[in-house]
């Protein structure tokens, strides 16, 4: 059939896989998958554009029995398998790789994403296949299973589809209670410090922080946007370049303003990774205060906390009872 | 398929070979799995840093556990992490033999680890540096010396301008030590990549004589050109007043250098800001 050359990987149903797998930890939703049309609309640049069929027969035939453990995904295999049956079995295919070669790919994988994750740089699931699965695009469904099901079980780290849209994976810590480790270990504070610096100014404006405000605020620590730093180096190229790229902030033009000015917001991983009651405790520590000094900031910090609580109540579970550093 | 024997021992904190097999390895608890994340984060990280974060683990997860040996406590995650063909390694750094740990990737034999990080001619320029690094005497290479080499990159054309940017950032991620206009191997970079540099260059290779690992900088018998990294002249001659070669015994020439003392530097008193600007001249 026409359809088996078109074997590249749905990226959602490899999402699925994975998400299905690791449900064993604490308040991690699993990843919802959208309705058939949007798999359709997924297309690589070089690929035709997929359809449900192309994501089924992408994955090796005896998927059901193999997703225990998740009511929702054994549901969904049987549904698939149900709505596909005709297909799929006709389908002879070439030989399937021995398991050997798979966990290898999937070791292979592991790192990879490590790796990407180390360097804050985006795990893009068409680097993914690129880099690492090639030939064995075909089983890229298995190999992502059982990457995620090691991650998760040797680093207790989520591999988890953060974006469809955008083919966008990262991986997020499972394990509770979920803090800024990096500030755990001061060596990494710098940059850490850095970042929360900017945030925290944008956070209290609560608007977008002028250039000049920025570079104000960072005078106070000697850093000057022409003068390289011991530690930062470039701090202009870091701060409207490199924190831009991993997503912690944005840097965009001011609109009507002349001379051309530009202003930081919060980036989207800055969003996810760093919660309003961290900025909150980082300003504290910073200018000796209480954090209910910035009162109306504080009170948005506890809905945010609150709100954080009820969406996962498992994420508090009794094992982690310790306080915080 | 062996899916339906890993998932079962999901459920149980059983240890994770997904390869089967009778190999019994340690328990993988949330302790040791933050302990991997942010030893994974940190990229490489000195003994004392290590200590800390172990304790920060514990502190974390596991507040009435007895902290274990840091040695027991890092086999056994290796135990578990053997089958998927990565480790955390010990390393020492050249200069003053301060401990080091990294989470390497066995499997690799190449700068692979790197390659995801630099464009074509970056990879390339590293690589000449590296072999300027492996044939020198002193385990240094001069900035001229690499930069001169700049027109012989593979992928795009790089300027030499570019390419002293290029060592820059090579310093900032921690695979180059810049001294004084010289370039050489940061600890980490030897720790990653000892198997990929022994494979490649296997004549220009030098081994340590007492350590048997790869030796980037270190001191040498100028009678029968043995070497020997300088924290292992250290050790091997400590308290020794008449120091001699212990291959040809003819007197060694050399200074001994003190052996690292992790007591000492605490004691010292020295602050973390000079700590780590000392560091980051040294590393």
């Amino acid at each position: 059939m026409s359809e088996q050359s078109k074997d590249v990987c749905d990226p959602n149903s490899a999402a699925e896989a994975s998400s299905s797998e690791v449900n064993s930890s604490p308040g991690v939703p699993g990843v919802l998958s959208p309705p058939a049309s949007q798999a359709a609309t997924l297309a690589g640049p070089e690929t035709p554009p997929l359809g449900p069929t192309d994501a089924l027969l992408a994955s090796p035939p005896p998927q059901a029995p193999s997703e225990e453990g998740d009511p929702k995904a054994l549901q969904q295999a049987s549904e698939e398998g149900r709505a596909h049956q005709a297909p799929s079995a006709a389908q002879p295919g070439p030989a399937p790789p021995a398991p050997a070669q798979l966990v290898q790919k999937a070791h292979e994988l592991m790192w990879y994403v490590l790796v990407k994750d180390q360097k804050r740089m985006i795990i893009w699931f068409p680097d993914m296949v690129k880099d690492v699965i090639g030939s064995y695009k075909k089983w890229c469904r298995s190999i992502l299973r059982r990457t995620s099901l090691i991650l998760a079980r040797v680093f207790g780290l989520h591999l988890r589809l953060t974006s469809l849209h955008t083919m966008e994976f990262s991986l997020v810590k499972a394990l509770e209670p979920e803090e800024l480790d990096r500030v755990a270990l001061s060596n990494r504070m710098p940059m850490t410090g850095l970042l929360l610096m900017i945030l925290s100014l944008i956070y209290v404006k609560g608007r977008g922080a002028r250039e000049s405000a920025v570079w104000n605020v960072l005078r106070i620590l000697g850093l000057r946007p022409w003068k390289k730093h011991s530690t930062f180096g470039d701090v202009r190229k870091l701060i409207t370049e490199e924190f831009v790229q991993q997503n912690y902030l944005k840097y965009q033009r001011v609109p009507h303003a002349e001379p051309p000015e530009y202003e930081f917001f919060w980036g989207s991983r800055a969003s996810r990774e760093i919660t309003k009651m961290q900025i909150m405790e980082f300003l504290a520590r910073v200018f000796k205060k209480d954090p209910q000094a910035w009162p109306s900031r504080y009170r948005e910090a506890l809905e945010e906390a609150r709100a954080l609580r009820e969406a996962d109540p498992s994420a508090h579970c009794p094992r982690s009872s310790v306080s915080e550093d | 398929m062996e899916e339906g024997r890993a998932e079962r021992r999901r459920r149980t904190e059983a240890p994770s070979h997904t390869q089967g097999g009778p190999r019994r390895a340690g328990v993988m608890t949330d302790v040791h799995r933050r302990f991997l994340q942010l030893l994974m984060t940190h990229g490489v990280l000195e003994e004392w840093d290590v200590r800390r974060l172990q304790k920060h683990c514990y502190r974390v997860h596991d507040r009435t556990a007895a902290v274990e040996e840091l040695e027991d406590f890092i086999n056994n995650i290796n135990s578990v992490l053997e089958s998927l063909y990565i480790e955390i390694k010990k390393g020492a750094t050249e200069d003053d033999g301060r401990p080091v740990y990294a989470l390497v990737n066995l499997a690799t034999t190449s700068v692979s680890k790197m390659a995801s990080d630099f464009a074509e001619n970056e990879l390339d320029l590293f690589r000449k540096a590296l072999e300027l690094i492996i044939d020198s005497e002193t385990g240094f290479a001069s900035s001229t010396n690499i930069l001169n080499l700049v027109d012989q990159l593979k992928g795009k054309k790089m300027r030499k301008k570019e390419a002293e940017q290029v060592l820059q950032k090579f310093v900032q991620n921690k695979w180059l030590i810049e001294k004084e206009g010289e370039f050489t191997l940061h600890s980490r970079a030897i720790l990653e990549m000892e198997q990929y540099i022994r494979e490649t260059y296997p004549d220009a290779v030098k081994i340590c004589n007492i350590c048997h690992s790869l030796l980037i900088q270190g001191q040498s018998c100028e009678t029968c050109g043995i070497r020997m990294h300088l924290p292992c002249v250290a050790k091997y001659f400590q308290s020794n007043s008449e120091p001699r070669c212990p291959h040809c015994n003819d007197y060694w020439p050399h200074e001994i250098p003190e052996v690292f003392d992790p007591e000492k530097e605490r004691e010292a008193g020295t602050s973390r800001a000079t700590k780590r600007s000392l560091r980051s001249r040294q590393h």
